[in-house]
């Protein structure tokens, strides 16, 4: 049972989040993307990129069900930042789906196929407590932030200013929703440093994207991906891991201690 | 501490994380091709850390594919805290 404390505080986080969401970031798809600067000349491949930015967003509903399964008994502030964090997230997709559509790359027969053959997949969800599933976000948010930010700079590559727009929207939202779950992170440590490490520990050690194995032809749009956006598993350590370890105040060094005792009890418990 | 040496603390605390026998790893072995992803990796690199009593910053174990590679870059810190 989580402290007054850990409400009072987790209630104060959500308040400036919101309030901050609603003063400075609010926008809308159908306006604020200035959709007459598409490129026409865009390379299909970039195209194929948004597409999967697409597919992997399109889930939305089992993030949301799935979600919202594990905090909604936990606190009000995590549940009020769940059902934000949906209408947030459904611009995303929204956006993507509006440049593919406007800039001629797809028709809208080809996308509600699409969507179609993405509902015949499920989203699972990764692990099983409020504070795992918010630790997950805390790497997962960050991570779409820096995928988004390197397609953008893509985008301008190709002076295509409509889906540099609609990736930096896209990005902006992600960011804030990583120091979000961050800032809750550390509430959880303030409550029980010991266990949360192991969280992290655990999160950390069976992390993936969002989107492997639904969406399809997934190991072959990720390797475009990666390729273009040149994004790879170094850039995780640098941009994800490290900065998100360093702003939750923990050390690796702290993580490999709680690896090490949750393996020894377990080599323990075995050989009772 | 010498190479050979270095190289079985490398398998010891390989075997002992991942638990399957790293026994036959050599300097030439890719580090993914073990089936240690980036994240065990800093895992491993914590254990020969704690157990060398060295520290590797951060930034310099981006890039580390081999374990050759890594085995380079602890020895260095190693030869640093001398």
């Amino acid at each position: 049972m989580a402290s007054d404390q850990f409400h009072e505080k987790l209630y104060k986080n959500f308040t400036t989040f919101f309030d901050k969401a609603e003063q400075e970031r609010r926008w809308n798809p159908y306006r604020d993307v200035p959709w007459d600067r598409i490129n026409p000349e865009t390379p299909a491949f970039v195209a194929t990129c948004a597409e999967t930015f697409l597919g992997v967003e399109s889930f939305l509903p089992d993030y949301i069900r799935k979600g919202l399964e594990v905090v909604r008994a936990s606190s009000w502030a995590q549940r009020s930042f769940a059902a934000n964090w949906g209408y947030e997230e459904l611009k995303h997709s929204v956006a993507l789906m509006e440049y593919l559509l406007r800039s001629g790359k797809r028709t809208q027969e080809q996308m509600f196929d699409f969507q179609a053959k993405l509902m015949t997949e499920e989203w699972r969800r990764p692990f099983d407590t409020a504070r795992q599933m918010t630790i997950y976000g805390s790497f997962q948010e960050m991570a779409t932030f820096v995928i988004y930010l390197r397609h953008e700079a893509l985008a301008k590559q190709y002076n295509d200013d409509a889906l540099a727009a609609v990736y930096r929207f896209n990005a902006r939202d992600e960011i804030a929703h990583a120091r979000f779950y961050e800032d809750i992170v550390k509430v959880y440590l303030e409550e029980d440093r010991e266990g949360t490490l192991r969280d992290i520990a655990h999160v950390a050690k069976n992390f993936e994207m969002p989107g492997i194995g639904i969406v399809p032809d997934y190991d072959a749009r990720i390797e475009l991906m990666r390729e273009h956006g040149h994004v790879d598993r170094d850039i995780f350590l640098q941009k994800v891991y490290f900065p998100v370890l360093k702003y939750l105040g923990v050390t690796r060094q702290e993580l490999v201690e709680v690896a090490r005792r949750e393996r020894d009890e377990r080599r323990a418990s075995a050989a009772q | 501490m010498d190479r050979p040496e270095l190289l079985k603390t490398f398998q010891r605390m390989a075997t002992e994380i991942a638990e399957k026998d790293f026994g036959h790893v050599t300097e030439e072995h890719v580090i993914a091709d073990l089936g240690i992803d980036s994240l065990g990796m800093l895992e491993l690199v914590g254990s020969m850390e704690r157990e060398l009593k060295i520290a590797v910053p951060d930034e310099q174990l981006v890039g580390i594919q081999t374990v050759r590679q890594l085995l380079d870059l602890v020895e260095k810190r190693t030869r640093a805290s001398a």
